[in-house]
């Protein structure tokens, strides 16, 4: 069989089919890793809200207590700080708490924090194999792999996104770089560093939590407490990637939203493939 | 490149839906062969449209009662406080929470408990690595008064009596042992210090527990509330952690013996649990054979505490 179109009329077909033309369609990402995907949102806000009510019982960025307010938190200086800056928050009644007030749970729950926190936990363990799995029986990780090539086409994706919105308003031609795989390499990049850090996070989840009869990994890791900082750092990397991606997708349109949820795209063109159909 | 591509035709979806069949198509370059970590073409398929839209709804249903369940689920679980916060109009505490929650503790102390090994020795470290440890009583600091008068009472005895033993007694008894830990508290900071007290297990030798018991309720009756009335304090140890080769009863910190502030004249040092299962001014040691109520896990934290 060498067909140059695709065939209109398999033995099988009905005459539903040869009323109404096919649509062509590129299955882009397997059930599994749709399903993780979506589970990550409840259990990441979960991980981060309860991370920062834990975070609240001992801070990590701690300085001499103020001399009037008795204040040592840096988080509860950034709350002082909006409060004291933002207008309409002058009134708000406990502004050392505003931060954990706006990004946590809430501050003196570190019990229930704590049991919240280690439920998400498992479910994050659990979900990144569901992803790992739905990777690698769809065949995606491929695609997530660094390049040589990285680099330099990231530098040329961060310059089209910088100047785009200068473009737009000088109304210039701003093409978007080309390539002929499915993500580009600041998106590579970004999916690649979400299982890696997510990876990170565990083992120094773990690091902190077994301290004792994990405690090599912990020394991997630097000690202890240096743990607790990576582990808070972690988080920023999602939420670093968590911004810009949800922009970004939004930005590029439904059938890029539709696909984490559907499973295909209709943008079936890549320029290797506009070379094929002469 | 791929000029040559063939492209054939393989029946993936019709199986499943005979009525409105539709037909995959891929993309096979049969002049190059793919390394393994090489990027695949995607896999093209051809699909009827009546199909596609359908596939698409269920698709979209099933996404929104994913997001119905994390939403109520997520007004479930979060705390009535949190809730409000956000604008929720009622809230609802039910059993149900609390029994779900326990239920995900549990399983995080059965995890504690199966990584526990009575051989692994925890981390040492020298006199110069020992970092500043606060008074952490979770109440007031009881007047030191008590201790003139202490006595530690053991009970649950194998030979079914009950033993009373003041602090000269068991630091001439019992071989001193030095070590520096680390102390980790729930709340996440931690202190390395130097102490030296008696093993727990050459206690447990010399006064051998009932048979059957398993735990051991260690407790403070001089444990203060925040207001300063008598707030007795009460821990579960499991005998095997108690028989861990670093669990001492401290009779000193920092060379010299126990003041106030870390529980005066004996306290226990557990360095495989978290620090408020460290009991300070023990005042009573039960062997017991079911497992002992817990301050903290009564409070909503975990009652096995291995680190």
């Amino acid at each position: 069989m060498s067909h140059s179109t695709p065939p209109a009329n398999e033995p099988n077909s009905t005459s539903m089919l040869l009323e109404e033309p096919g649509v062509l369609v590129a299955k882009k990402h397997h059930l599994l890793v749709r399903c993780s995907h979506w589970l990550n949102v409840p259990i990441l806000i979960g991980l981060i809200l309860s991370g920062i009510s834990i975070y609240w019982a001992s801070p990590v960025y701690q300085h001499k207590p103020d001399p009037t307010t008795l204040n040592v938190d840096v988080a509860a200086d950034i709350g002082i700080w909006i409060c004291a800056h933002v207008p309409g928050l002058d009134q708000y009644s406990s502004p050392p708490d505003w931060i954990y007030n706006h990004m946590s749970l809430g501050p003196g729950m570190l019990a229930l924090a704590l049991r919240l926190h280690w439920l998400c936990a498992y479910s994050f363990m659990l979900n990144g194999m569901v992803y790992l799995a739905g990777l690698f029986i769809g065949g995606g990780w491929r695609s997530l792999l660094p390049r040589r090539t990285d680099l330099f086409d990231a530098l040329r994706m961060l310059r089209y996104y910088l100047g785009l919105p200068f473009a737009k308003l000088i109304r210039r031609k701003w093409l978007h770089p080309r390539f002929n795989t499915k993500y580009n390499a600041l998106q590579r990049a970004a999916y690649f560093s979400v299982p890696v850090a997510g990876c990170l996070s565990v083992a120094t989840g773990w690091a902190i939590h077994k301290p004792m009869q994990i405690h090599w990994l912990a020394a991997i890791l630097g000690g202890y407490s240096a743990a607790r900082i990576w582990h808070f750092w972690l988080m920023w990397v999602y939420i670093l990637i968590v911004v810009p991606h949800v922009i970004l997708v939004f930005a590029d349109g439904w059938d890029t939203l539709r696909s984490m949820i559907v499973g295909w795209s209709t943008r079936v063109k890549r320029p290797e493939f506009t070379a094929n159909e002469q | 490149m791929n000029n040559k591509a063939k492209i054939d035709c393989v029946d993936h979806e019709s199986r499943t839906n005979e009525k409105a069949p539709s037909v995959a198509v891929e993309s096979v370059s049969a002049e190059k062969r793919q390394g393994l970590f090489e990027e695949r073409l995607p896999q093209l398929i051809e699909i009827a449209p009546r199909v596609l839209r359908c596939r698409t709804r269920r698709d979209f249903l099933f996404f929104g009662a994913g997001a119905i369940a994390a939403l109520a689920g997520s007004g479930f679980l979060l705390p009535q406080d949190t809730l409000r916060r956000m604008g929720a109009r009622r809230t609802v505490d039910s059993p149900a929470k609390e029994w779900f929650l326990n239920r995900a503790l549990r399983i995080d102390d059965d995890v504690a408990e199966a990584l526990y090994s009575g051989n692994r020795r925890v981390p040492t470290y020298t006199k110069s690595q020992t970092t500043p440890l606060k008074n952490n009583y979770n109440g007031a600091t009881p007047d030191p008064g008590y201790i003139s008068g202490w006595n530690l009472a053991i009970d649950g005895l194998d030979s079914g009596l009950s033993v009373s033993i003041d602090i000269r007694n068991l630091m001439t008894r019992f071989s001193l042992q030095e070590q520096i830990t680390r102390l980790v508290c729930v709340e996440g900071w931690s202190a390395i210090a130097w102490w030296a007290g008696l093993k727990f297990d050459d206690l447990l030798r010399a006064y051998p527990p009932m048979s059957q018991a398993k735990w051991a309720r260690v407790e403070s009756s001089v444990n203060l509330d925040e207001s300063g009335n008598p707030d007795p304090y009460f821990m579960s140890i499991d005998l095997a952690t108690a028989r861990h080769p670093q669990t001492l009863l401290a009779t000193h910190f920092n060379g010299q013996p126990l003041t106030v502030d870390h529980g005066a004249p004996l306290r226990l040092l557990v360095p495989v649990k978290l620090g408020l299962k460290n009991v300070k001014a023990i005042t009573k040691i039960t062997y017991v054979a079911e497992e002992p109520r817990d301050y903290w896990a009564e409070r909503g934290y975990s009652r096995y505490d291995g680190i």
